[in-house]
């Protein structure tokens, strides 16, 4: 009962269509200017006390970055996903550091590892990488291969470092698929 | 003692390789009773003289500065001086020492001059572990001290003398310990014992996993060496003290004479020190470490209390 | 099916090859550290041999994933101090560095650093397959690949993990090597410090190292 009422509610206050993922998990999709109220709305008012992860997926064919906010109540283990999608060009997200105090770890990362900028967040910009000079690695368009090419000495000898999707194909005799082709790194 | 200043210079030599040799084998014999309690096999008896060896065989060592040197070198002559001044046969021509009326008090001083010299060489090399360590060693210091002042305190009102070799004569003739005379003063001593060795629970000093070894995190090399050398003499001059002031010391000029006397007195030596060395260890091998505050709380608590009845023990059971 | 024989055929080198090309790789400190003239003083190095292999302080650098395997190497169960190998709490008391593992570049530098300021003679060794040739990080953007391009290896352990079995074996090669004089290659890197700093250079982005310090 608990999930159509919450359902129910993101529905009146804000208009949205949430739908059940699984057993306890809610899935709810949203422009990004909604993001921070709604999960103001779902700490306090429905008691998700807890921010279980924020991750972000380079959806570089439709030319977005997809923010999931992940809460949790505790009480019946029930998790909400809260989705928006931002585009690739200056992508930038609200600044959300005072909901929770861990807020500013993830928050780190992805602008980081993305180079998703958070107006107004001044924690010190270096956190997991040190001296990088490259645009974000974590972003799809970054060319790892070539990176680690142009970077790193490899040991002679290491001849079995081929692209394992295109030896399965030549293995098997399957065609690669085009959007395997596209985006190999090969 | 004697006049001829060749014999004392040869016993000088000899006390101070039989200190070093008995203190290094006893480090050795605590990582072996350490390995066998915790179902290892262990390091052989003697490992400890090849790590010294490799230390004193490396090739390079890097200084900070004149008082790096010096502290090494501090803290194995005031080991050494300390041990000039503390009888470890009783009464032997082969291990002479400049015994004078007072050395206790003497003695009380110089006990805490190894640790000041490092303080002073670890202060230069600028290591902030080495500070923190220095400042847990000198407030252990004001733990352990107290008591054991206390507890000299107590011999000193009882027995109306300051002078080791007195205090070893009225034991040799009456043949009673001192810590049959007064216990009380005795269970001071030995629990400020446990604190001199820096053993767990109370290796608040140099703990590896939180200070990196704290004082001695910087020095490396020759200077590693020079400090086990010095730390294996002392360890050996507090078993000798105790085993002197408290259990009868070792040797009896009257019953044994000649090289054979002198054999059975070391053997005595070894025996007591040995026993008393186990005790400080085996409390290690099953205790973990305290904080600082709590290590300072113990001393001022039980032993604080044991060297307070040990002077009531020594003015009214006179 | 027919596909499936020329995918890509390796051909076995031969040992001369391999050797060529190790040297081409890491030309420096590979084979031989020279830390005595066994020559001279024949007796005296023999003896300060035989204390060093026997007493062997580690500082095991661990943020890699292998760091699980040292405690039990130390403890109870594979008891390497009865070898004479016991943990050293700084690089300073330290003979034998030991790398577990993978190595991202940001501390890799500590490393470099770390190495710098053990004492002569000092011993390298590797651990686990990504200290040899990246391992499965080798398309990884922030690990490196082989450690002997940026500091002197003596003993590689491969494996992934390496049981503690096959670390008290490399110990053995180790003290094998140390009995020799064939192990400490810290003079060798002072003599190259120009070579290894280029290929350190390559790596660590925001280099901020003295230019001159204490050793």
């Amino acid at each position: 009962m608990t999930t159509q009422d919450i359902i129910r509610a993101l529905n009146e206050t804000f208009e949205l269509k949430a739908e059940v993922l699984h057993g306890n998990q809610i899935r709810v999709s949203m422009h990004k200017k909604q993001v921070a109220p709604v999960l103001l709305y779902l700490k306090n008012q429905w008691g998700f006390i807890h921010l279980d992860h924020v991750s972000c997926v380079d959806w570089i064919e439709e030319n977005v970055f997809e923010l999931v906010y992940i809460v949790y109540r505790p009480q019946d283990q029930l998790t909400v996903l809260v989705k928006t999608k931002i585009h690739r060009e200056h992508p930038e997200m609200e600044n959300m550091e005072g909901f929770w105090p861990h807020m500013r770890t993830y928050q780190r990362e992805i602008r980081e590892m993305f180079g998703i900028e958070f107006p107004g967040f001044e924690a010190p910009r270096e956190f997991i990488l040190e001296g990088w000079e490259e645009i974000p690695p974590m972003r799809r368009d970054f060319d790892t291969r070539g990176y680690v090419k142009r970077t790193y000495t490899t040991r002679p000898g290491r001849e079995d470092a081929w692209s394992v999707r295109e030896y399965i194909t030549r293995r098997t005799g399957e065609k690669l698929p085009d959007f395997a082709r596209k985006y190999s790194r090969d | 003692m004697t006049g001829n200043w060749l014999i004392e210079l040869t016993g000088i030599v000899l006390t101070a390789l039989l200190a070093f040799t008995v203190g290094m084998f006893y480090g050795g014999l605590r990582r072996k009773v350490i390995a066998r309690a915790q179902n290892r096999v262990g390091p052989p008896v003697y490992q400890n003289f090849l790590d010294l060896l490799k230390l004193q065989g490396k090739t390079t060592n890097v200084t900070h500065g004149l008082m790096t040197h010096l502290a090494p070198v501090w803290v194995l002559v005031a080991a050494i001086t300390a041990l000039l001044f503390i009888p470890v046969l009783h009464g032997g021509l082969w291990f002479p020492n400049f015994t004078f009326k007072g050395d206790l008090i003497f003695l009380l001083y110089l006990m805490v001059m190894g640790s000041l010299g490092m303080a002073l060489g670890v202060g230069e090399t600028g290591n902030p572990n080495g500070a923190i360590g220095v400042s847990r060693g000198l407030s252990l210091i004001t733990g352990y001290e107290i008591p054991f002042v206390l507890s000299l305190v107590a011999i000193m009102i009882q027995f109306h003398t300051t002078s080791l070799t007195d205090l070893m004569h009225y034991q040799q003739a009456t043949g009673h310990w001192i810590a049959r005379e007064n216990p009380f003063a005795f269970l001071a001593a030995l629990f400020s014992v446990l604190g001199m060795f820096h053993y767990s629970p109370f290796d608040i000093i140099g703990a590896p996993a939180e200070l990196a070894s704290g004082p001695m995190s910087e020095f490396g090399g020759k200077y590693l060496g020079s400090l086990m050398t010095g730390g294996s003499i002392f360890a050996f001059v507090k078993l000798v003290l105790i085993t002197d002031l408290f259990l009868g010391g070792a040797g009896h000029p009257d019953a044994y004479t000649g090289a054979a006397g002198v054999l059975l007195g070391l053997v005595e030596l070894v025996i007591k020190t040995f026993l008393l060395y186990m005790i400080p260890v085996s409390i290690g091998i099953v205790m973990p470490r305290f904080r600082t505050e709590q290590a300072v709380r113990f001393f001022w608590r039980w032993p604080l209390l044991f060297g307070a009845l040990g002077i009531i023990w020594a003015v009214f059971w006179k | 099916m027919s596909e499936t024989k020329d995918i890509r055929i390796i051909t076995r080198p031969t040992k001369e090859q391999i050797r060529q090309a190790q040297i081409d790789f890491a030309p420096r400190c590979t084979a031989a550290g020279r830390v005595n003239d066994k020559e001279t003083q024949k007796m005296v190095q023999y003896i300060l041999n035989f204390a060093r292999k026997h007493s062997l302080f580690l500082l095991a650098y661990g943020t890699g994933c292998g760091a699980i395997e040292i405690p039990a190497t130390l403890t109870s169960r594979y008891d390497a101090e009865r070898l004479g190998i016991r943990g050293a709490a700084t690089p300073r008391q330290a003979d034998v560095l030991m790398i577990t593992g993978y190595l991202s570049t940001k501390t890799l530098k500590r490393v470099i650093r770390v190495y710098e300021q053990m004492q002569d003679p000092k011993y390298v060794v590797a651990f686990g397959s990504c200290t040899i040739n990246g391992g499965m990080y080798f398309d990884s953007y922030n690990t490196i690949k082989a450690l002997d391009r940026y500091i002197p290896v003596d003993v590689y352990i491969a494996g992934c993990m390496p049981r503690p079995e096959a670390v008290l074996k490399g110990f053995a090669k180790l003290q094998e090597l140390i009995q020799n004089g064939n192990a400490g290659n810290g003079e060798c890197y002072r003599k190259n410090l120009d070579w290894y700093r280029a290929n350190q250079q390559k790596v660590i982005k925001n280099w901020d190292f003295p230019d001159e310090y204490n050793w």
